[in-house]
């Protein structure tokens, strides 16, 4: 059972006071927030399971005592929670060159320390939004996935030759059944798969 | 001509001339020799004659004698008989009367008569022939001699000599007396004579008519004749000698010759060896210098030697290369050499007088700079040693001259890589220290930007409590004190410095940094002079720190003055109490002769990261002067009269 997490910002920083102040002000513009106050205990909720529902960003100190800003996104990158958690680094102006480098490997943001905090927000909200976008597409995915577990070995054939644009009959003799009974497992699979047509059953499996 | 064949020739022509003299030498000693024993048998030939005649003369007195008185013929008989047997070269005497006719005759008794009657009669007509010679001279004469037959087949050489018997003018007859000229040889010759030699008479045309010795047939045979004139006969006496017929040496005279020409061989031959030694000496020296020479033009060390009054007497090619004089125009030069850089030349005097008083240099050289002949100056490493003759007696001194500007150059290049990289360690830490104050700055600064914008929010929204806004005042509050800490802190970092403060005498100070100024002021051919009073006060300072104010200053100055168009440079550090007697300070200066400080320059001089050198960090001033107030002293400049820079700055007393 994964910990219920109700939580759309997670802020890793070892500074107390820079934790307290960027909570306080994600709350002025209503947006809820956890504080890390380390990279390892962050990681520990991530490895006791943790993995996003809803949609959601990570704010990163670079430089941290133990596992380091960095480090710790190395990790993301291996999971592949990177994109559905985008991360912003916060950074001092002599790490910028390592916060670019971070951008390349495919983090969301960096932010110079003293940063624009409206405008910190507003990336925040950005990053929460693709998040959001990203959540969306994989559970499209996963329901499509799911309903594609359902099928039987046989609807499976059909299917696949359905979307191969077979005409009823030829499957038929493919599959060395009757007509109809291609027909019955044909309406079954369109059932299942909640579609309507052949082509909408091929732009759905595309997609997994 | 090749020098072996002329030699070869000329021995040749020794041996030759040796020879030819050592043969002429025993020639002429021969020819002297056989002159001796010619003369020899001429004396011996004279004496023979005289010996001849006198006994002819007695034999004629007796022979007179006989007659004397008129004796009875058996007187007569018998005085002559007596006579004979004294003279055996007498073979008979007769007394014929006037008519020649015999009268009565003696034979010799030694032989058996020779005359038989006819013989005599064949005769006849050579005694009457001689008698009537004698008559007519009325005195002795001799007839020609004539070969008588004897007995056997063998026969002798006899000659007659007719007395005419003369008795108060009236011839009364004659005395005949017979010579055996063989008995004669025997007779009338003294032994010695006759020992060794042939004798014998001969007659006009070189008959032998009678002979007494045998002569041994030689070679060689030496000959002297005499005449024996005697009245109506004239004898012919030769000697004939084999004496001392010349061998190969003949004589001591020969001999000594000999040994000495084989002498004169054997000295030259010595000679010759000590002359083909000596030649092989002088080779051998000649490749010796050859190769001493060979070795002195390969050497990369620069020789010089000097008498005791310090002229030059020996350069090798190095060291003209290195001044770039050629040893014409070094030789015998003593006081002031070209090489000497003039700025310097005085204190070179003052080391030449100490040397030529004696002062042993260290084994280990000393540092020195020469002046190349297009001016340039050359640091050089000097290791001199003294010149002793064989007797151990000191004529000079040789100087060994390595040439430091590579050497130099490496050590200031390493140097120089050296500061550039403690310069590098030094920036990257004033980075690494600005990153982290940053941080330090940033994390507050952070925090209070956030509760700002924030509460702003808020306002704006209007949907607020109070409490919401007292927090976030209360912690940008809090952040505020945290960043004042931050600076403080940093503050009391460069504070704590005040503790290391000491009390150094102002000569400590100059002396800990004279080393690094001397090492940078020989590389830019600077006379630094230092000018500190006497018995001058402590001063209280962190010595590290003024030390390297002190260093900067110095090094600002050298460099100021590493310009091509001034060749006189010097660099002046001095330290005296403060002119302003109230103050209790000490002030020192740093002062050089450089192009000064245009005003442009003047003016940003103390900023921090201002510079004008192309690798400077634009701090060393800056921190100079930071140093000196937190001394509380200052640091000031101003130009130099006639040209150049003076910076000078207070420490106060301990």
């Amino acid at each position: 059972m994964q910990p219920v997490i109700d939580a759309s910002v997670f802020i890793v920083d070892d500074d107390a006071s820079v934790r307290d102040a960027l909570a306080w002000l994600l709350r002025s513009r209503r947006v809820p927030s956890q504080a890390f106050e380390s990279a390892d205990a962050f990681w520990h909720m991530i490895e006791a399971g943790f993995s996003p529902q809803s949609p959601c960003c990570l704010l990163l100190d670079v430089r941290m005592p133990g596992l380091s800003g960095l480090a710790l996104f190395e990790r993301l990158v291996e999971r592949d929670l990177h994109q559905i958690m985008p991360v912003i680094f916060l950074t001092g102006h002599a790490d910028v060159p390592t916060a670019v480098a971070t951008v390349k490997r495919g983090a969301f943001d960096f932010c110079e320390k003293p940063f624009s905090d409206n405008a910190l927000v507003d990336r925040v909200e950005q990053a929460i939004a693709q998040s959001a976008d990203i959540l969306q597409t994989q559970q499209a995915r996963n329901s499509v996935r799911q309903r594609f577990s359902e099928l039987t070995e046989r609807e499976r054939d059909v299917m696949r030759l359905v979307v191969d644009g077979l005409p009823n009959k030829l499957i038929a003799d493919q599959l060395d059944i009757s007509v109809r009974t291609v027909e019955v497992h044909r309406a079954r699979v369109f059932d299942k798969m909640s579609v309507k047509s052949a082509v909408e059953l091929a732009n759905l499996l595309r997609e997994i | 001509m090749p020098p072996a064949w002329r030699r070869r020739g000329l021995w040749s022509a020794l041996v030759f001339l040796v020879i030819a003299l050592l043969i002429t030498l025993v020639w002429l000693a021969g020819r002297y020799e056989a002159s001796q024993v010619q003369s020899h048998l001429e004396r011996d030939a004279a004496e023979a004659v005289g010996d001849v005649r006198s006994a002819l003369t007695r034999n004629r007195q007796s022979l007179q004698a006989l007659q004397f008185n008129e004796p009875s013929p058996d007187v007569w008989i018998r005085d002559a008989q007596a006579f004979l047997r004294d003279h055996r070269e007498l073979v008979r005497i007769e007394w014929r009367d006037s008519a020649q006719k015999i009268t009565t005759l003696v034979e010799t008794p030694f032989s058996s008569p020779v005359f038989n009657r006819a013989t005599r009669t064949n005769s006849q007509s050579e005694v009457v022939h001689t008698c009537t010679a004698a008559r007519r001279v009325s005195g002795p004469a001799y007839s020609s001699s004539y070969f008588v037959m004897l007995t056997g087949g063998v026969g002798i050489e006899v000659m007659d000599l007719c007395l005419p018997l003369v008795t108060a003018g009236q011839l009364n007859g004659y005395v005949v007396a017979t010579y055996s000229l063989p008995s004669m040889l025997n007779e009338l010759l003294s032994r010695k004579l006759t020992r060794g030699q042939e004798v014998s008479f001969t007659d006009g045309d070189g008959t032998r008519l009678a002979i007494h010795g045998l002569a041994r047939r030689t070679n060689r045979v030496f000959t002297a004749q005499q005449l024996i004139e005697l009245s109506g006969n004239t004898l012919v006496l030769r000697l004939d000698s084999w004496h001392g017929a010349p061998d190969l040496f003949p004589n001591v005279l020969t001999a000594l010759v000999m040994a000495m020409s084989l002498a004169l061989i054997a000295v030259l031959f010595l000679l010759g060896r000590d002359m083909r030694r000596r030649l092989k000496a002088e080779r051998d020296l000649a490749e010796a210098l050859a190769f001493r020479k060979a070795m002195e033009d390969s050497l990369i060390t620069g020789l010089r030697a000097r008498d005791l009054n310090g002229r030059i007497t020996y350069v090798n090619p190095a060291f003209c290369e290195m001044v770039g004089f050629s040893a014409q125009e070094l030789m015998g030069q003593s006081a002031n050499a070209p090489y000497w850089p003039p700025e310097l030349a005085d204190e070179y005097q003052r080391r030449q007088a100490i040397r030529l008083a004696g002062t042993a240099p260290p084994r280990e050289g000393f540092d020195s700079v020469f002046m190349h002949k297009d001016g340039t100056r050359i640091p050089v490493l000097i290791i001199e040693a003294p010149l002793r003759d064989e007797q151990g007696v000191q004529t000079g001194w040789m100087s060994a001259f390595l040439d430091m500007r590579e050497q130099r150059r490496v050590e200031e290049l390493s140097r120089a890589s050296q500061d550039r990289l403690q310069a590098t360690a030094r920036l990257a830490m004033v980075g690494e220290m600005a990153s982290l104050l940053s941080h330090e700055l940033n994390q507050p600064l952070a925090a209070i930007s956030s509760y700002a914008t924030g509460s702003t929010n808020l306002l704006r929204e209007g949907n607020f409590t109070s409490a919401d806004l007292t927090l976030a005042m209360q912690r940008i509050a809090q952040q505020a004190e945290r960043a004042g800490k931050v600076i403080k802190s940093v503050h009391d970092f460069v504070r704590r410095r005040d503790q290391a403060r000491e009390a150094v005498t102002p000569q400590a100070l100059f002396d800990a940094v004279m080393p690094l100024v001397n090492l940078q002021a020989r590389k830019l051919w600077v006379q630094v002079q230092l000018r500190a009073a006497s018995s001058l006060p402590q001063v209280l300072c962190d010595r590290t720190m003024v030390e390297q104010v002190l260093l900067n200053l110095a090094r600002n100055g050298m460099q100021a003055m590493d310009r091509p168009d001034i060749s006189r440079r010097v660099l002046l550090l001095e330290v005296k109490r403060h002119p302003n007697v109230d103050e209790h300070q000490l002030l020192f200066s740093v002062t050089d002769i450089g192009p000064g400080i245009a005003p442009d320059v003047a003016q940003q001089l103390f900023t921090p990261f201002f510079t004008t050198k192309a690798e400077g960090m634009g701090l060393g001033l800056s921190l100079c002067r930071t140093v000196i107030e937190q001394h509380g002293g200052s640091l000031v400049f101003a130009p130099n009269t006639p040209q150049g820079t003076v910076f000078s700055f207070t420490l106060p007393l301990a």
